[in-house]
């Protein structure tokens, strides 16, 4: 992974992330899991012709050709692994990660709940003892000037203060890897008062205070802040609040899954946002998307497993 | 200039108009001369409640001049505290103190629904003010005696309350530090998360009038050179008004060790009531009780 830091100038939208990986020679084999659907031998091939990805497709190897040939797809680009049942390639794609064969893992046509079930596994999975599981995804918004990390869009409903914790840290890791040396964490509520009656305001006091004590990475944290105070500065005159996230936060953390999801989707939908986005905690990254991405969202998300593994 | 001794808080006194108080079941000599006491030096007025054969009696044997009080004979120990209640109700006297009453009765008096001193969901808090040979000013402490495991909000009274007696000795933004076993902050230990959430709260303007910061070990709140050997960088660290400690085991070894081991004085009220409670027991020294009657009139 390219350190942060070295005169590395911040990566303000997925397409300059996409440049950076290309610029920096990143080439990581990416192990996909039942590779077998349009979706993700599409997605998968653009990554491949990128150059920063190889492919090791593991699944029905009849499946994978045809697929791929159907998308005009030359199957010889891939390195194929044939297995019988889609277990079996969840299985083996792992094995290939975690023996050091492959850099990622990604998810093709398989269940998610299966999916995950297996990273999560103690023997067979990807998740060292007692780390915690989260997502992080990463935002492009047209109305807003450089890219925004939001967690948790997709794995933990209510993160309670050590997951919180955990979030902040996978997220630091990323802005750090996209050239953001001290990130700005706003920690997100409805309002910026504090409230025992809202037990999200006790966490996010207690994250700031560390934060203060540097008991967390380099960063600037505060919360709770509402949106319009952690990413419009105009808003921070109006309000006279002072925070030195400022209305210009690099990473929103959220009380909750359904809060950040709807955050995400909501944007997209109707702001034409971009995302890519990454399960974190895990030995090695792992690439798990929903159909209803769009190909870019795909590509991002392959660029940015490659950026981290 | 803020008050940095007991002692100014009798100069401070003086020069403002006596406050009345009024002593629950005064029959016992202990209360008499501590009344007696702060009535000679000119810093309260005093009302005694109690059985006025007992009071004379205490009187002749201590050669106090009985005429420098008011009395008002009663000699049935409840009866006696609740008419030094109705005095404090009928706006005849500022603050009250307890007297040969047991403190059980007295603070069941005063938070007695109907006849008492306390104002619906009043929360009752304890506020000793130390003097220390090892530190260069007052430190005001809560809660020492009553409000045995506070949660947040009993916190945040107790911090309000510390701030305002501070605020009496003249100290215009009191500096309170949120007593716990370390500065770093854990999920695991609540004294610390409270702190935290405390002093975020201070940081938004929702405590006003002060500054406020914790969680501190006790060395980092009120010895500067810890807070630099371990970089907490606070304007309270080191230097500390107030001691808000996180529960009452740990501020009453504060208090006690202060008075028992290092010879330390101190003064102590109940605040939350609609006046001052002054709460001495017989065990206080002359000067302890002097200094919890001056401090209930600096806040009556």
């Amino acid at each position: 992974m390219p350190k942060a830091g070295s005169g590395m100038q911040p990566i303000t939208s997925l397409d300059q992330m996409v440049d950076h990986v290309i610029r920096s020679g990143i080439k990581k084999k990416v192990a996909v899991a039942c590779g077998e659907d349009q979706n993700t031998i599409s997605a998968i091939f653009r990554a491949v012709k990128s150059g920063f990805a190889e492919a090791i497709m593991v699944g029905c190897k009849n499946k994978i050709e045809q697929r791929a040939k159907d998308e005009h797809i030359d199957p010889s680009i891939f390195n194929i692994i044939h297995v019988d049942h889609p277990s079996d390639a969840i299985d083996k794609a792992l094995e290939l990660v975690k023996s050091g064969k492959a850099d990622v893992l990604m998810k093709g046509l398989v269940g998610t709940d299966e999916f995950l079930k297996a990273v999560l596994d103690k023997n067979k999975g990807l998740l060292p003892p007692n780390a915690i599981m989260s997502y992080v995804a990463v935002m492009q918004i047209p109305a807003y000037h450089k890219l925004l990390f939001v967690s948790d869009t997709a794995v933990l409903p209510f993160p309670d203060l050590k997951q919180k914790l955990a979030e902040i840290k996978y997220c630091i890791k990323m802005a750090n890897a996209f050239g953001i040396e001290k990130p700005k964490v706003a920690l997100i509520g409805a309002s910026e008062k504090v409230s025992p009656n809202f037990p999200n305001t006790i966490d996010y006091s207690a994250i700031c205070k560390m934060a203060e004590r540097k008991q967390l990475p380099n960063c600037i944290v505060d919360g709770p802040l509402d949106i319009f105070l952690a990413c419009d500065k105009k808003s921070i005159a109006i309000k006279g609040v002072i925070t030195p996230v400022d209305g210009d936060a690099d990473i929103l953390i959220f009380p909750s899954l359904d809060a950040c999801n709807s955050f995400y989707k909501g944007l997209m939908l109707f702001a034409g946002a971009e995302l890519g986005g990454l399960i974190q905690g895990t030995e090695k990254p792992v690439v798990v998307m929903s159909r209803s991405e769009s190909e870019n969202s795909k590509y991002y998300c392959i660029a940015m497993s490659c950026l981290m593994a | 200039m803020p008050i940095t001794k007991l002692d100014q808080m009798l100069d401070a006194l003086k020069a403002k108009p006596k406050k009345r108080m009024v002593a629950a079941y005064a029959n016992d000599a202990h209360t008499i001369e501590a009344v007696s006491n702060a009535i000679e030096l000119g810093i309260i007025e005093g009302i005694l409640v109690g059985s006025k054969t007992e009071i004379e009696k205490v009187c002749k044997a201590e050669k106090i001049d009985i005429n420098k009080f008011q009395i008002i004979d009663e000699a049935d120990e409840m009866k006696a505290t609740y008419k030094a209640i109705e005095v404090i109700n009928e706006g005849k006297a500022d603050f009250i103190m307890k007297g040969l009453v047991t403190s059980d009765k007295y603070l069941r008096a005063i938070l007695d629904k109907e006849k008492g001193l306390v104002v619906p969901n009043a929360v009752l808090t304890h506020v000793t003010v130390i003097e220390n040979v090892g530190y260069h000013k007052l430190l005001v402490v809560s809660d020492v005696a009553f409000i045995t495991a506070p949660d947040i909000e009993k916190k945040l009274v107790i911090t309000n309350w510390v701030i305002k007696i501070a605020k009496s000795f003249g100290i215009e933004t009191p500096k309170v530090a949120l007593i716990a076993g370390s500065e770093q902050v854990s999920y695991k230990i609540p004294a610390l998360a409270d702190a935290a959430i405390i002093s975020k709260m201070a940081e938004r303007g929702q405590i006003k009038g002060a500054l406020v910061d914790g969680p501190f070990a006790l060395d980092v709140a009120i010895d500067k050179e810890s807070a630099e050997i371990k970089k907490v960088k606070s304007e309270v660290a080191g230097d500390a008004d107030c001691l808000v400690f996180p529960n009452y085991e740990s501020g009453n070894v504060f208090y006690k060790f202060h008075t028992k081991l290092c010879g330390g004085e101190l003064g102590a009220i109940v605040v939350g009531a609609k006046v001052p409670a002054v709460l001495s027991s017989r065990g206080d020294s002359v000067k302890t009780k002097l200094y919890s009657i001056a401090l209930g009139a600096m806040n009556a």
